[in-house]
């Protein structure tokens, strides 16, 4: 059966710390933008976590929420791209072909999540800067948009790896940058389609939702709520 | 074509000139100075083209034949029993088959054909301590965004000919083979590998 | 007509090609021999040391060869060598288990970061101006002698003084060896948010003056007074690894965290229950714990520790501290206190441990006396699901660490103030003091006066750039590591690795420039310290560690391997040793009010500077990575922020963005506000890390410094700084703008309840 990737993020684990946000940036080439780009809204941050207060004080409560692509089964922005440059692979990704994009912004207009970014100006690294630049990843031009790929470039290299050693992928065997990092452990991806990863397990948990399911995107991303304390 | 007026054509000019001189200021404005020292050539990576003729290059696809330092010959090191893996070294491990350093030149031609004046030329830059600054034929635009992976193509036994033509004709390396993505799809087509997008760009 | 025009078209164009052609850059760099046989394309995995905060996790560096411009022997070239693409915990390091927090992921920038002293640099201006020559490794270390030599032949051994961010490990017994045999006092070890008080509460507490491990992965209960454990706090990674089991790695079983602070942190943000305490009443809540848990009988009578011991009416049950008089100290209910100490009292096991604002109060040491005797109550203390101390060697001289590294980096420096008319020659290796201090107390006017400085570290800060003489370190990266960590793990860790990375740039690792001058200077200091390198004085001291016959070359070699190849030695054979020192003796204390610096009246206001997840203390402002990375609580990019209850704010007209100045009694300084419904009224709060005025161009001109405006208030015993104990005054002053990430991703300059 084909591969089909996803990923399990269990909130009642994570605290917030952002550490997936900084190796995301770090894997996948994503570009700096500088304080007056970041205050019109352009920073470039593949995978974010969203914080929600609630309440006054001194009852008050922040929750932390870790968004990222949901490579979604009915993606609304693949539909919209005029240049099929945002579409769906074999292995349940949403692909973002970068030398397809036309840069119309149209797929992010269409996100309901907000997980898609447009390179406004060429990216710009001070040198030595460059030399930290992952050589497994494209480095984006102005006019691109660009978004969370589950570390497609791990994917590759796990299934080349696999086949010249003749097997399959082992479960665990590697992980998205964001997932590798976390230190509590609050995400876990896999082959959804493996009934014994960890991941599928995860998902048929009684505690498993989706964000903006209603919408009918049917995400590949499921989240844990955070549980509560009982004595 | 016929335009009646004269000055169209000289503005036409001025613009092409415009444009020529403009697309290195925009590079060159995107850095910062206080690096211009240390990094003679850009203080900045960017992903800006260098210039308009760096531009026009990349749109039309044109790759010309890049002088290489050194009158290197495939054809002589090939007869002599060599095959590209000798050199080419890394190709089945991963994805960068490499161009080896002056290191490994030097462990034959310390002895070989030393009397050669290219032989000299290389010893001389050795002695310097200085590598051989071979000029890359085989590339892909950065606006490709390709990630080819030499490995699973050696594996699947494609071979080296195929894409980088008969070396045992040639000295230098030329683009003999019209490497473009109809190219490689075809082929993919044909051993009934994957043609999905996401295979190659990413 | 038409032909003629096309040719002069085409010949124009085809001329910017061709110039273009012979100009093109990189053909006219000249190429290095690579120093290094790397395969191009493939990784190497190499082990290394997290330098970027104190708890010291274990690193794996991705290594690819890639190209490189250096500088080799004067001259700009290219050069194919291993360069660092990627960071990822070290899978098998006790500590953080193959995970990394966003700073240890940030650290990648710091090899490669522009403003990174790449060579040997001597002053050529006015002191301070920044001005700098280049000059070669002869000339400085010539000149270094040249100033050290003297000082010797002349007795004034003692003006030397060493100024140094914490470290452990062979390379402070280093720098401790060269002074000792210099003459010279021992290092000042600085940092902007010491554990002093901590470490010298544990000591009296539970004879161990360090930091603690937390067992999170198998406790029930944690009550956290202040410590921001799961970002900044002690050793991160660790407690956030312990603390996702203790959510949900135990099948049925998930602890509870309670979590007692002024303003909602990022640690804050996860707890089951949030406890505003009124600032400095910590203690006196903690007590209000204990007593309950003591007049109810909760726990057996026999926790009468040495802990509970040392405090003021402890053997009669605490009988100040009822429920009712902790709720007017603290403004937390009495039935809270008493349903929380009932709580943890019957969620074995149950800890309590206090770390950041609470400890910086005048009264500080007695609020961690009082939590550590909560814990001893509890039964928690080297217990599973408590507080642990991870076993130090007790075979090496950092076993002393202890003694010294409870006093006060805030002390410390103010006694090199004191003697700083008589110091001759500073030497600085990564210490910022004119950064962290507060600016009334004149740390950048001492050392100015003093006549020779020498830097260490890679890059030029507002302390460094008083230096007269450069001699840049290599990035931790390209250096041997080692480190024996505090705190993080229950087992014994020594941490080592060689050099991931050739250098980059013309620097020397510092501890092999200390061999050298020792060496020059000869005499004792050659004999004190025969080693050429620090890689020999590892191999001597560790290459025994991990089994192997004493005196079998062979053994000895492969054990000193395997550690190199594992990234140190670990052993859970290591037993905690006895509590180092002799219980020292101290009189019962009481818990104090603490006292805050600016009369209410005329400051209405505390003021609490927060370590910045992002930037920690600061020193972490030049990586743009980091700036960039939105504050997990505020959403700040690139920005300081004055932190604002809503109603607060109404009343003094201040909106959403607003510039507000906030003014102590010692200073002022200008920022955004930030309204935020997570601190109360009578609260302002600040993140540390801006407001450089020279740390490169990310960091330098950006923000605001709260730490300047601090009071010089200090908690008596240790003479650590109180930084949270200042009062301040604010008042609006013009319309500003914040970078936020949140809601719309825009700026909101205007935008009231727009958080």
């Amino acid at each position: 059966m084909a591969r089909k990737w996803g990923m399990v993020v269990d909130l009642d684990r994570c605290t917030g710390c952002e550490a997936c946000v900084v190796a995301c940036r770090a894997e996948n080439n994503v570009p700096t933008v500088g304080e007056d780009q970041a205050a019109r809204g352009r920073a470039i941050h593949w995978i974010r976590v969203e914080r929600y207060w609630e309440g006054e004080f001194p009852d008050v409560r922040l929750k932390f929420r870790p968004i990222l692509c949901q490579q979604c089964d009915s993606a609304p922005c693949e539909p919209t791209c005029p240049t099929y440059a945002s579409h769906h692979t074999s292995e349940g990704l949403n692909a973002q072909i970068y030398n397809r994009c036309i840069g119309t912004r149209y797929c992010a207009n269409a996100c309901p999540y907000s997980v898609r970014f447009f390179n406004f100006y060429n990216p710009v690294w001070d040198k030595p800067f460059h030399l930290q630049l992952n050589p497994d990843v494209s480095v984006r031009e102005v006019g691109v948009m660009e978004k969370c790929t589950f570390c497609v470039q791990r994917i590759q290299a796990a299934e080349i790896q696999a086949d010249a050693e003749k097997r399959g992928l082992k479960d665990g065997e590697f992980n998205p940058a964001c997932v590798q990092t976390c230190p509590p452990k609050a995400m876990v991806f896999g082959d959804l389609n493996d009934p014994e990863s960890e991941v599928a397990r995860l998902a048929r948990s009684n505690r498993a939702t989706k964000l903006l399911g209603e919408l009918g995107t049917k995400p590949n991303v499921t989240y844990f709520e955070a549980e509560s304390w009982e004595e | 074509m016929h335009i009646r007026y004269r000055w169209v054509y000289v503005l036409l000019a001025l613009g092409i000139l415009a444009g020529a001189l403009v697309t290195p200021i925009i590079y060159w404005a995107e850095q910062g100075a206080a690096n211009a020292a240390q990094y003679p050539t850009a203080p900045v990576f960017t992903s800006a083209h260098r210039s308009l003729a760096d531009a026009i290059r990349d749109f039309f696809g044109l790759h010309p034949t890049p002088v290489q330092p050194i009158a290197y010959t495939h054809k002589v090191h090939l007869a002599n029993g060599m095959d590209c893996t000798n050199c080419h070294a890394n190709v089945e491990s991963g994805p960068v088959a490499g161009i080896p350093s002056i290191k490994l030149c030097m462990m034959c031609h310390q002895a070989v054909a030393t009397d050669k004046p290219e032989i000299k030329k290389m010893a001389a830059l050795s002695a310097r301590g200085e590598d051989i600054q071979w000029q890359r034929v085989y590339d892909y635009s950065p606006t490709a965004h390709v990630q080819f992976n030499h490995a699973p193509h050696v594996r699947a036994k494609v071979e080296c000919a195929t894409c980088h033509g008969d070396m045992r004709q040639r000295t230098v390396a030329v683009r003999t083979v019209n490497m473009d993505m109809g190219f490689c799809v075809n082929c993919h087509k044909l051993k009934k590998v994957s043609v999905e997008c996401i295979i190659c760009h990413f | 007509m038409e032909r003629r025009n096309f040719l002069k078209v085409a010949a124009i164009t085809g001329a910017t090609t061709a110039l273009d052609h012979c100009g093109h850059p990189d053909h006219q760099l000249i190429r290095f021999i690579p120093e290094e046989d790397l395969t191009p394309g493939v990784a190497e995995w190499k082990p290394s040391v997290c330098t970027m905060c104190p708890a010291g996790c274990g690193l794996l560096v991705r290594v690819m060869e890639g190209d490189a411009e250096v500088v080799r022997n004067g001259q700009v070239g290219l050069m194919r060598m291993g360069l660092a693409k990627k960071l990822e915990g070290n899978p098998n390091h006790p500590i953080n288990q193959g995970k990394l927090c966003p700073r240890g992921q940030a650290g990648l920038q710091v090899t490669y970061h522009p403003d990174r002293l790449a060579h040997p640099l001597k002053r050529s201006g006015p002191r301070g101006s920044g001005q700098f020559q280049e000059i070669s490794w002869g000339e400085a270390i010539t000149q270094l002698v040249g100033r050290l030599a003297p000082l010797r032949s002349a007795n004034q051994s003692a003006s030397l003084a060493f100024v140094t961010k914490p470290i452990r490990g062979r390379r402070r017994d280093l720098m401790e060896q060269f002074l000792k045999a210099f003459g010279a006092p021992p290092g000042i070890s600085f940092e902007a948010f010491d554990e002093a008080v901590l470490r010298r509460a544990n000591q009296l507490s539970f004879g161990r003056p360090q930091m603690p491990t937390l067992d999170l992965a198998r406790t029930n209960y944690i009550i956290v007074f202040g410590a921001d454990f799961l970002g900044t706090w002690n050793s991160p990674v660790a407690q956030s690894v312990g603390y996702g089991v203790m959510r949900q790695g135990r099948a049925g079983s998930r602890g509870k965290f309670v979590m007692v602070e002024p303003r909602m942190s990022q640690t804050g943000a996860n707890a089951d229950e949030w406890v505003p305490a009124r600032m400095g009443a910590e203690g006196v809540l903690a007590l209000g714990l204990a007593h309950v848990i003591l007049n109810q009988k909760l726990r057996p009578a026999g926790d009468m520790s040495r802990a509970g011991s040392l405090i003021k009416g402890w053997g009669e049950g605490l009988p100040e501290y009822t429920p009712q008089a902790v709720e007017s100290r603290t403004g937390i209910p009495a039935a809270t206190v008493t349903r929380l100490a009932r709580e943890m009292a019957s969620h074995a096991p149950a800890m309590a441990i206090i770390g950041g604002p609470p400890l910086a109060q005048t009264n500080g040491l007695a609020s961690a006396l009082a939590v550590n005797a909560l814990t001893a109550l509890l039964g928690s203390v080297e217990k599973p699901g408590g507080l642990l101390f991870t076993p130090l060697l007790s075979s090496s001289p950092i076993a002393e660490e202890g003694s010294r590294a409870s006093l006060a980096s805030f002390a410390q420096i103010q006694t090199l103030l004191e003697k700083a008319p008589g110091i001759q020659a500073l030497l600085l290796c990564d210490a910022n003091p004119v950064f962290s201090c507060p600016r009334s107390a004149g740390v950048r006017e001492a050392l100015e006066k003093i006549p020779f400085i020498a830097s260490f570290g890679n890059f030029i800060d507002e302390t460094s750039v008083l230096a007269d003489l450069i001699l840049p370190d290599h990035s931790s990266l390209e250096s041997w590591q080692d480190n024996v960590p505090e705190s993080g793990a229950p087992e014994g860790v020594v941490s080592l690795a060689p050099p991931a990375l050739h250098p980059l740039h013309t620097t020397r690792a510092m501890p092999d420039v200390l061999l050298e001058v020792a060496h020059q200077l000869g005499g004792p200091m050659a004999t004190a310290l025969p080693f050429k390198t620090l890689e020999d004085m590892l191999r001597t001291t560790y290459g025994g560690l991990g089994g192997g016959k004493k005196h079998d070359p062979k053994e000895d070699a492969a054990a000193w391997d395997k550690i190199k190849a594992d990234g140190g030695w670990w052993s859970a054979q290591v037993q905690p040793s006895a509590p180092l020192l002799n219980p020292v003796s101290h009189p019962p204390i009481a818990m104090t009010e603490p006292e805050f610096d600016g009369a209410e009246v005329d400051f209405p206001l505390h003021f609490l500077p927060c370590a910045s997840q992002m930037l920690l203390d600061g020193s972490l402002a030049h990586l743009p990575w980091l700036q960039e990375t939105p504050d997990p609580v505020s959403t700040v990019m690139w920005g300081t922020w004055v932190e604002i209850n809503p109603k607060t704010a109404g009343q003094k007209g201040i909106k959403q963005g607003d510039v507000v100045e906030v003014k102590s009694q010692h200073g002022s300084l200008r920022a955004p506000a930030l309204i935020s419904p997570g601190i109360g009224p009578g609260t302002v709060a600040m993140p540390v890390g801006q407001g450089h005025e020279h740390f490169g161009r990310y960091a330098s001109g950006r923000g605001a410094n709260p730490l300047a405006i601090l009071a010089p208030m200090i908690e008596p015993e240790t003479g650590a700084l109180a930084w949270a104990a200042t009062r301040v005054k604010i008042s609006r002053v013009g319309e500003g703008r914040l970078a936020l990430f949140a809601g719309g991703l825009r700026a909101h300059p205007q935008d009231e309840g727009q958080r």
